[in-house]
């Protein structure tokens, strides 16, 4: 086994463990830190296979950005754990098994034949990984690369007719209509006679 | 190089001015005030009309392959995706009075709804994994919003959640899925992958691996058992014109990306994916028309019959000659446009505080509005599969070609579920001819829904009639 | 010539149409004026065509009249096929007819239902006509099941009666079982040879000899002799051979012109006629010819004895008939098709003339039918009584008479042929003269002779019946005596032509003819052979015992108690039918009503598989749980099970 096998075991360990851990911690913020745990370890192996722009952003935009807002979230949010958590234990057993069937599925089917695919070469020295992708994005996957833009925009726009509200409960006020006020809508001259 | 842009631009002009348009309804709806918003329908309309102009006029007739292999024109694309533009555009049509009675008359509607479009157009001229699932994606986001788009209403949100929750499980699978082929065959490309699949050393047990995620995820497109979960929840959750959008055209394009996925780049192993198919097809038959029987809400009962319908298709699909191919095809098409005058009724018969939500609500539709009754009649016997309707023709055609490769026995039993099936079916014909009205309110729908829903009803009977022009179109794309 | 053919069967049907559907209209006298016209044009176009035919010698007619349909080269069509042997069944049928519808107008004076008896009986005419017309299977199959419908319809017409609606059961049943081994006959027929027609089918029968069918898988049959019996079985319900008798007796249930028409003189005779129409094909079958003659003899012998012991005058009769159709029967089986013909024309004349005469007596006793309660009737009834002895000596073979002539060559036939048990027929048919005789005397004697035995008031009210009951009597009666003398020319001569086939080998007629030197050498020749002596020792034996000294009757009864009571039963075979066939139906239809129908058809497939379907339902319903993770999970399942389909087949 030589080093580099050692360590994607490792990494691959610690993915795969942090991954159960982040939904079986009772704890949310546990859980997400978990999650960020594997993500960690995904972006050292994904160096490990030469795609360093990828693990790098893995980690900027996921690690750095996503869970952070995530954990922001789940540190706001009242979230009653122990009602989350009911049916977990008689659940457990039965989704155990499933889980492992699934596993000695997947295991069965790469022994069975899986494909033997020699390792590409390793890249020649100064070749940029960057490059490569930038230049694949705009000339090959310009096409899927501009759907995914489309997409966004959908979830922006999703994102805020589903969110974007005028509550009639909320108390806000309107500075351009207070000065656009008139006497007359404020003030009402009552005639009425004296008491006396 | 130069050129080359243009003419990939050229190709996918559909596409870019669906795009384009889009984005110029969003931004114009913003300045659009709330009364006159009809400004925005209508342009929404234009934009579908320009895009099928776009579409059937700048087909040269052959297949053209473009954006480096990730976009293609073909028969196929150009026939589906006017089906699509013909049936987004009657769904819209149909849901603009439900929208403005109930404050949903809103520019974003629109706009998700032609993004979705978009993404079925997409999805219709892939040539490539990833524009696939892109498209797949595209329509998906767009459908989940709308399905929440009726905030304050729980059942839609709760449907929106769940929508959301599964699609985004099947996406992965399908995702997983065409990883796993990727990394057997080195490709993404359609065409390069069924080329490495026909060789003998392509048909390894990892691709079928592969296939069988793949599967997956178009069952849970279609909504096939036991991936059909979402279907009833979600189309009784949503808002009746989103179940419109959602219950008609998208199915067409599913049905493109079944034939993309199955039919041209894992063609090879069609024995293999045609026994997964048959044992969906089985449990869908089965499931949806049996259970179907036990809904009393309108729109559950139809949801659990589209999975009954989506048995039918991919037993076309099953068959693996071009016959049957051209036969789904022919359903797909056929049964979004029943679909859209079934879900359409229901809008036709809403108004400001009230939509049929029960089969009784059909009570007496006949006394009500004999025109409208009629052609839900036309539309029933359409799905139950009874001549002269189309349904029975669609039918007929996908047995047909799946007797001549000997599947006999799916066949039987694909016709006696169908005769249960038509139970529920004609029980709706029933309720509306021989029951009392139990509602007395007047039902008025507009002029120009009338008008739409008749010539989507009497298609039916047309169709059935003169199936044959249609049919042709479907085994020309096809390449029959 | 073509039109003739046409207006002979459409003048009886002209006139059924026109009293049964205007009969009220018309009137008594109307209904009996338009249907006896219509027989009667008929009759008169019958002589045209046998002048024509048979006198002279105009060629076979075979010719289509109308194509009903065309079916994948198989040709349906209406069509006449006219050689002598049709000229003969023509005359027969529509004299015997003519004289029944005269006769009807005295005897159902009194009916209320006497238009639709008009009616029917023309329809009848028609169908019989039909029948013998036919040059095709399916024609033939439509005039034998319209004869048959209107024969159901005639024994039911007093259909107030207990028994007649059973016995029109009885024989429609019975006539089924018939017609369903005809029907698989002709499909047979059908499937060998693509055809109908009698002219395409006969011309193949040579082919169809050599061919065999696997009906059972290994069992190879010779299919000319699988479509002979077939056939045969048709002929057997429609003509009354055992074990498909026992229609026959009940269906005198039926007024007594019926009896006389249908159940004696035609219909019952369209077996005989169809197998000497098929004898291109039964030529060729051995073991047909063989199983037509002994059931032939059988029932001549055995259904003869029978009538010794009836005491209904129209039973004994019945009986009578049953054996006399055995002799024609046994004479196709030794391909004595010309005397199986030439018997039913003689046949037909003195049945019909006993009939007629036994109705006479019936009616002028008031509807009496027991002969225990008769007697010394020839007083009163002359023109009856003497008639009755022209026909009883006919019946009984005394030389001279019709029924001497047919009978004794049917004998003598059987006697040549060495068709497979010919031998045991022989001696049957020469046994059952001897019950002929003593049946037929045994009647004339208890009805005509000793002492009256009817209450007074009857006897006082005793005259003979009118002119339309006793003008077809003595018009039935000369045929009776004169038709036999034309047995040289009919059943030896070459009467019949193209029309029959005998192969060499079987020709017993032939072989007769050779021997035979006009009718008074037969008649000469016949007074020294066996049948004659058998037929006085009937005679007298009947006069022994019936009239001089009755007593020994009634002591011979209780001595022979055993076969009185089997005769009596006749044989059991209506106890056997009822339990076994009858109830058994009925045991095993209220075995399928109950369990199949009521409980597995409805109760378990229709509305089981609806409620089935209904509970399924509601159940499968409950797994729509409304639980994102239920949903995810089903999802899961389903994907593991497809993978596990391929983890399998890798």
């Amino acid at each position: 086994m030589s080093f580099t096998q050692f360590v994607f075991f490792v990494f691959a360990a610690v993915a795969v463990l942090s991954a159960a851990a982040v939904i079986t911690l009772r704890n949310p913020v546990h859980a997400v830190l978990s999650l960020v745990l594997t993500f960690f370890s995904t972006a050292a192996l994904w160096l490990l296979a030469e795609a360093e722009f990828l693990g790098i952003t893995l980690v900027l935009v996921y690690v750095g950005a996503v869970m952070v807002l995530f954990l922001f979230v789940v540190m706001m949010l009242d979230i009653n754990i122990a009602r989350m958590r009911e049916g977990f234990a008689r659940y457990l057993p039965f989704g155990l098994v499933v889980a492992l069937i699934m596993g000695a599925e997947l295991v069965l089917y790469v022994l069975s034949r899986a494909p033997d695919v020699a390792p590409p070469a390793p890249a020649a020295a100064g070749y940029s990984n960057t490059q490569a992708l930038g230049e694949a994005l705009y000339t090959q996957y310009l096409y899927p690369f501009e759907i995914a833009a489309a997409i966004l925009l959908v979830s922006i726009i999703a994102a805020i007719a589903l969110t974007l509200r005028r509550r009639p409960d909320t108390k806000y006020l309107n500075p351009a209509e207070q000065i656009r006020v008139r006497r007359a809508e404020r003030v009402r001259l009552v005639k009425m006679k004296s008491e006396s | 190089m130069q050129s080359t842009l243009w003419n990939d631009l050229a190709a996918a002009l559909p596409e870019l001015w669906m795009l384009g348009a889009v984005c110029f309804v969003l931004v114009f709806d913003l300045f659009v005030p709330a009364a006159r918003r009809d400004l925005t329908y209508w342009l929404v309309q234009a934009t579908l009309a320009g895009a099928l102009v776009f579409t059937v006029a700048g087909h040269d007739g052959g297949r053209t392959l473009a954006f480096g292999g990730h976009y293609v024109v073909d028969e196929m694309a150009v026939l589906l995706k006017s089906a699509i533009y013909l049936v987004a555009g009657a769904v819209f049509l149909y849901s603009r009075p439900y929208l403005k009675d109930r404050g949903l008359f809103r520019g974003e509607y629109f706009v998700l709804g032609l993004f979705g479009v978009l993404g079925m157009m997409i999805m219709v001229s892939a040539h490539s994994f990833v524009s696939l699932y892109l498209g797949l994606e595209l329509l998906a986001l767009s459908q989940y919003a709308m399905v929440a788009f009726f905030r304050d209403s729980l059942p839609a949100s709760e449907a929106a959640m769940k929508y959301f929750v599964l699609g985004a499980l099947a996406s992965g699978m399908l995702l997983y899925g065409m990883s796993v082929l990727y990394g057997t065959v080195g490709s993404l490309d359609i065409a390069t992958v069924a080329n490495a699949l026909s060789q003998e050393e392509g048909r390894s047990a990892f691709a079928l691996f592969g296939l069988v995620f793949v599967v997956v995820g178009i069952a849970f497109k279609f909504g096939a058992v036991p991936f059909h979960m979402w279907v009833p929840d979600v189309y009784d959750g949503a808002p009746t014109s989103v179940t419109l959008y959602i219950g008609s055209a998208p199915k067409i394009a599913a049905f493109a990306m079944l034939m993309r996925l199955l039919s041209e780049s894992l063609g090879p192993l069609t024995g293999d994916w045609g026994q997964l198919l048959a044992v969906l097809l089985v449990l869908s038959m089965a499931v949806g028309n049996i259970i179907a029987i036990a809904q009393r809400r309108i729109k559950r009962m139809l949801a659990y019959s589209t999975i009954s319908h989506v048995g039918f298709l991919f037993f076309g699909v099953m068959a693996g000659t071009q016959e049957g191919y051209a036969a789904a095809m022919f359903y797909a098409i056929v049964y979004a446009a029943m679909a859209a005058g079934a879900f359409g009724m229901l809008l036709l018969m809403s108004r400001q505080g009230y939509e049929p939500e029960h089969i009784d609500d059909f009570k007496g539709l006949n006394e009500r509005h004999p025109w409208l009754a009629f052609l839900m009649l036309l539309l029933m016997f359409s799905m139950a599969g009874i001549p002269p309707t189309v349904g029975f023709y669609a039918k007929l055609a996908v047995i047909q070609a799946a007797v001549n490769v000997g599947e006999v026995w799916i066949a039987v039993y694909a016709v006696v579920l169908s005769v249960i099936g038509a139970f529920y079916y004609l029980r709706v014909v029933k309720y509306m001819y021989f029951d009392k009205p139990e509602e007395s309110h007047p039902v008025q729908p507009g002029m120009d829904a009338q008008v739409i829903m008749g010539i989507n009803g009497l298609a039916m009977l047309a169709l059935g009639v003169f199936p044959g022009g249609l049919m042709a179109l479907c085994l020309r794309a096809v390449g029959y | 010539m073509e039109n003739v053919y046409l207006a002979i069967p459409l003048a009886p049907l002209a006139g059924a149409i026109v009293a049964g559907l205007f009969g009220k209209a018309i009137g008594r006298r109307g209904a009996h004026t338009v249907t006896i016209l219509g027989v009667a044009v008929a009759f008169a176009l019958s002589l045209v065509v046998f002048k024509h035919h048979v006198l002279d010698g105009a060629s076979v007619h075979n010719a289509a009249v109308y194509t009903w349909g065309v079916s994948e080269g198989l040709r349906m069509e209406v069509g006449f096929l006219i050689d002598n042997l049709t000229a003969l069944m023509l005359v027969v049928v529509t004299f015997v007819s003519l004289m029944v519808h005269i006769y009807t107008i005295g005897y159902m004076h009194d009916d209320p239902g006497y238009q639709r008896f008009f009616s029917y009986i023309a329809l009848f005419t028609f169908s019989m006509l039909m029948l013998v017309m036919s040059n095709n299977f399916l024609q033939l199959f439509f005039g034998w099941e319209a004869v048959g419908l209107v024969s159901y319809l005639l024994i039911g017409f007093w259909y107030t009666r207990e028994s007649a609606i059973f016995a029109n059961l009885k024989a429609f049943l019975v006539n089924r079982v018939g017609d369903f081994g005809f029907i698989l006959g002709i499909a047979a027929i059908v499937m060998a040879t693509h055809s109908l027609d009698y002219a395409t089918v006969f011309g193949q029968a040579d082919r169809l000899a050599g061919e065999t069918i696997s009906i059972f898988a290994g069992r190879e049959w010779s299919l000319i002799t699988v479509i002979c019996l077939l056939l045969f079985v048709g002929a057997m319900g429609k003509s009354a051979q055992m074990p498909l008798h026992v229609w026959l007796p009940d269906s005198m249930e039926g007024p007594t012109p019926i009896s006389a028409l249908i159940h004696a003189a035609t219909m019952v005779t369209a077996g005989v006629f169809m197998v000497a129409r098929m004898s291109p094909l039964f030529e060729y079958s051995e073991v047909a010819l063989g199983v037509v003659l002994v059931i032939g003899a059988l029932t001549a012998f055995f259904m003869g004895l029978v009538g010794v012991v009836q005491n209904d005058i129209k039973r004994v009769i019945a009986y009578s008939t049953l054996s006399q159709l055995g002799y024609m029967t046994a004479a196709l089986g030794a391909s004595a098709y010309a005397a199986g013909i030439f018997h039913l024309m003689t046949h037909a004349f003195f049945k019909a003339l006993l009939f007629l005469a036994a109705g006479s007596v019936i009616i002028a006793l008031h509807h009496e039918q027991d002969m225990r309660k008769m007697g010394g009737l020839r007083r009163y009834m002359p023109i009856t009584f003497w008639t009755s002895v022209v026909g009883s000596l006919a019946l009984a073979g005394i030389p001279g008479l019709a029924g001497f002539f047919s009978k004794d060559t049917i004998i003598e036939a059987i006697h040549l042929s060495e068709a497979p048990g010919a031998g045991l027929a022989y001696w049957l048919v020469l046994l059952s003269v001897f019950v002929t005789a003593l049946y037929t005397f045994r009647l004339l004697f208890l009805v005509f002779f000793g002492e009256p035995r009817m209450d007074a008031h009857t006897r006082e009210h005793l005259h003979e019946s009118p002119k339309v009951v006793t003008v077809p009597l003595v018009l039935l009666a000369i045929p009776s005596v004169i038709s036999g003398y034309l047995v040289g020319w009919v059943a030896f001569g070459d009467y019949f032509g193209g029309a029959i086939v005998v192969h060499e080998a079987h020709d017993v007629l032939g072989e007769l003819a050779r021997e035979y030197h006009g009718v008074w050498g037969f008649m000469l020749h016949g007074m020294m052979a066996p049948p004659f002596w058998l037929a006085l020792a009937g005679i007298a034996t009947a006069w022994v015992f019936f009239h001089w000294r009755p007593e020994l009757a009634e002591a011979a009864r209780l001595t022979l108690r055993p076969v009185y009571v089997v005769l009596e039963r006749k044989y059991g075979f209506d106890e056997l039918y009822l339990f076994l066939f009858a109830g058994g139906a009925r045991r095993v239809g209220r075995f399928l009503w109950q369990w199949g129908d009521a409980r597995l058809i409805d109760g378990l497939l229709v509305n089981g598989a609806a409620r089935t379907v209904g509970w399924v339902a509601a159940r499968v319903r409950g797994m729509q749980t409304g639980y994102l993770y239920h949903y995810a999970f089903a999802m899961i399942i389903g994907l593991i099970l497809l993978l596990a389909r391929y983890l399998y087949a890798a």
